[in-house]
């Protein structure tokens, strides 16, 4: 458009400047006008170059898009109403569209299936603890300087995973710990990377000759910050995986698994979750308690529509007391064989390059 | 605006792939160019079975009677069809009874295209190395189905290093030479024939720091088909090494890449390119002629590149490793061509040269310039006699073969340009 104002404003330099550059205004608009007519909402705002014209056309066009989502709102709900009015099924809701649910498609979910993920399963390096072949002994440990939140998250990593145990780190290389850990048959190691008194990374490497994973450790709360915590009891926990869907979540999910004993004692009623969602897995630690409640609230409530005598309806009703740590974890690396850094062969590594959609997930 | 659609990968030209996992299965993939060049797995041999993990494999694909050599971590060496996947001969590579085959696993492992010492023509000959550096070169007889007997002579063995893992193991084009070298271990030429040593590396000098790099080689491969003194080293210490054996003993040139280690590298057709793999799953196409880096192949992948194979005719790069793809490239581009999924950490890839398309075939032959290929076809039918047949026709068809593929590549260059 600008080439052709130019265009307009060449052949009209005979005539006095101000009046070439309104006429040919003039003439724009009703281009503009012409166009928007007859293509409906085709015109778009971003290709208007005058500035005043374009916050014009956008903010009419934002109205009308408001009217119209409020218009069919309407509709919706009073379609609803009249269905309940007369008894109906209610039409069915309609579900958003999320980036969860609009997933990049991805050929390495696993499927349950698949005989070859089983025998993979087999062959790997957790079978021995997951199979109750050994029971899972874990050593603790910390970067070389550590210092305020990195031992309290420490002590609170020892309330939650049983049979482990902490070691000063001293001036040791993560070889040598590797290899006195394998020696004193522990089978996983985790270190905890401490950045400015503030825990920021955390490595689990499986033993003997396990994987070693990288996470990025992130949003740690720990137990005394956490409002009405409980205090966890020393039974076995309960483990919650949720998420791990595909080859490397799966590794992962086992890997974690791994971390824990595999019989739960139902009696401490503690469950552990890792819960994965787009690709940010989130640790979390409570305590719950079934009650059968004597539903007062709901006699209350529903009272006016089920007057049934007995006032006492049972009803069994799950509730959770959070104890600490939460945090979240996002894997940066898994690597084949245990801690070695420079002739390490990675299986899965986070690259720049594999951020180009945000609807692409790895685990 | 993030991307809505997938990019669409270009697909390759009729191809045929072996894979070989850690859980000891072999798959085959072929693409062919009636299903739009989409690699898939056709064909799945053996039971998982962590015992059987496949260590190296070796294939020698001439046109009749192929032949595929593939190192179980059990120690066991096995002599398979690569068509049909039946096992021909298995033998145990037990030079030392008191080693245990987890401790002295085999590295490499070479299936001789050439008959050697006058053996049968039933027979191949197979040179296994093992990480403890004893080298064995055996001719084995190949019966015709499992349950003859078969009648090995007593293999030559020799020990390659004293001390130190050998990690890697390359025979040149003409099998009259064969090179070493690993953790400690300098590259060593041995020849073949006479079974001594020819020649040892020596380690670079210290550097301005007086920091000496310790010997590891982790990859290894002669420059060219034919020409046996130029050998190109990957290193753990993330090196591309050019050493010439008739200059000096130390590299001419070392290539610095990247931060982890070279774990894969092959050589091109054209004699000065490489390209070498690395441990974090980065593919790079090196000129030694200049040492520079020509570029990267990127493609997503992020898993350790344990196996590159470059196909002998078509302009096609095969890779496989811990991030379970098997990848396709084109060599010109450097682009994806596509990646087939195959659920298991893999070991090697190797690619059948002798694989057609039959229905790229049959319109090669529609083409009324190509009557000549009526008269090779008689010839084909002559090696088919074979005993054991191939499926396809074979090399006399490989003008036609060649002018699909040619045009596809260029075609794709187009799509560069574009892009």
């Amino acid at each position: 458009m600008g080439g052709k104002r130019k265009k307009s404003e060449m052949g009209e330099e005979d005539d006095s400047n101000g009046n070439g550059k309104r006429r040919s205004v003039d003439v724009d608009d009703e281009n503009n006008q012409k166009k928007s007519g007859s293509k409906g909402q085709q015109l778009l705002p971003s290709t208007i170059k005058n500035k005043e014209k374009r916050s014009a056309v956008h903010a009419k066009l934002k109205q009308q898009k408001k009217l119209e989502k409020r218009k069919r709102a309407k509709t919706r709900d009073a379609v609803e109403k009249r269905a309940l009015e007369l008894g109906e099924e209610p039409p069915p809701k309609m579900i958003p569209r999320t980036i969860e649910n609009t997933r990049e498609l991805d050929e390495t979910i696993c499927k349950p299936d698949d005989e070859e993920l089983f025998a993979g399963n087999d062959a790997d390096e957790f079978c021995s603890v997951l199979k109750r072949e050994c029971t899972p002994k874990i050593l603790i440990t910390t970067c070389r300087f550590n210092s305020t939140r990195g031992p309290a998250f420490i002590s609170e990593l020892l309330t939650v995973i049983p049979n482990a145990h902490y070691f000063k780190r001293g001036t040791y290389d993560l070889k040598k710990i590797v290899e006195y850990a394998r020696t004193k048959d522990f089978t996983s190691l985790i270190v905890v990377h401490t950045n400015r008194r503030e825990p920021d990374a955390l490595l689990i490497i499986g033993l003997p000759d396990g994987p070693t994973a990288h996470f990025k450790l992130s949003k740690l709360v720990l137990r005394k910050d956490i409002k009405n915590h409980g205090n966890p009891t020393s039974h076995e926990p309960e483990l919650v995986l949720t998420n791990f869907t595909t080859r490397l979540g799966h590794r992962i999910g086992r890997l974690i698994q791994s971390l824990f004993p595999q019989s739960p004692n139902f009696h401490g009623r503690r469950v552990v979750t890792f819960h994965n969602q787009r690709d940010f897995i989130f640790f979390r630690h409570h305590r719950y308690i079934f009650e059968s409640k004597e539903m007062k609230q709901s006699d209350s409530k529903k009272g006016k529509d089920t007057k049934d005598g007995n006032g006492s309806q049972e009803k069994m009703v799950a509730r959770l007391q959070e104890c600490g740590p939460r945090f979240t974890l996002k894997l940066i690396s898994l690597q084949h064989g245990t801690f070695d850094s420079k002739s390490g062969e990675y299986e899965w590594v986070h690259k720049a390059e594999m951020d180009t959609s945000r609807r692409r997930f790895f685990l | 605006m993030p991307r809505t659609t997938k990019v669409e990968c270009p697909g390759c030209p009729p191809i045929r792939a072996l894979t070989f996992d850690v859980l000891g299965l072999v798959k085959v993939i072929e693409a062919r160019s009636k299903q739009g060049g989409v690699p898939k797995v056709v064909e799945r041999w053996g039971d998982p079975d962590s015992s059987r993990c496949v260590l190296a494999a070796s294939i020698n694909d001439r046109k009749s009677d192929p032949l595929l050599a593939v190192a179980r971590k059990s120690g066991s060496v096995e002599v398979l069809s690569p068509l049909t996947g039946d096992l021909r001969v298995s033998i145990t590579n037990s030079t030392h009874p008191d080693l245990r085959p987890e401790d002295d696993a085999i590295v490499g492992l070479h299936m001789f295209k050439k008959h050697i010492r006058e053996a049968s023509s039933r027979s191949c000959t197979l040179l296994t190395c093992t990480t403890k550096g004893h080298a064995s070169m055996r001719s084995v007889e190949v019966p015709k189905s499992p349950q003859d007997s078969n009648s090995s002579d007593s293999p030559m063995t020799w020990n390659v290093c004293a001390a130190g893992n050998i990690l890697c193991s390359k025979v040149d084009g003409n099998e009259d030479y064969a090179l070493f070298g690993g953790k400690g271990v300098e590259l060593n030429v041995w020849d073949l024939n006479t079974c001594t040593k020819n020649w040892t590396a020596k380690s670079p000098a210290k550097n301005s720091l007086d920091i000496f790099t310790p010997t590891w080689f982790t990859s290894v491969t002669f420059l060219s088909n034919d020409d046996h003194r130029k050998i190109v080293a990957g290193t753990n210490s993330h090196q591309v090494r050019l050493y010439d054996i008739s200059s000096q003993r130390r590299p001419v040139i070392s290539i610095d890449f990247r931060e982890s280690a070279i774990k894969s590298i092959t050589e091109d057709l054209d004699g000065n390119t490489v390209y070498a793999g690395t441990g974090s799953g980065d593919l790079a196409a090196f000129d030694m002629r200049t040492g520079k880096l020509l570029g990267c192949f990127l493609g997503k992948c992020s898993g350790s590149i344990r196996s590159v194979a470059r196909h002998p005719e078509l302009p096609v790069l095969a890779s496989c490793g811990l991030d379970s793809y098997l990848r396709f490239w084109d060599v010109k581009s450097r682009q994806l061509l596509s990646a087939v999924f195959l659920k298991q950490h893999l070991s090697t890839v190797l690619l059948d040269s002798n694989f057609n398309d039959e229905e790229l075939a049959s319109t090669a032959e529609d083409l009324p310039s190509n009557k000549a290929h009526d008269e090779d076809d008689t010839l084909d039918e002559d090696v088919e006699e074979m005993p054991v047949k191939r499926k396809k026709s074979s090399k006399e068809r490989n003008p036609t073969k060649k002018l699909k593929p040619k045009k596809r590549s260029k075609k794709l260059e187009g799509n560069d340009f574009d892009a």
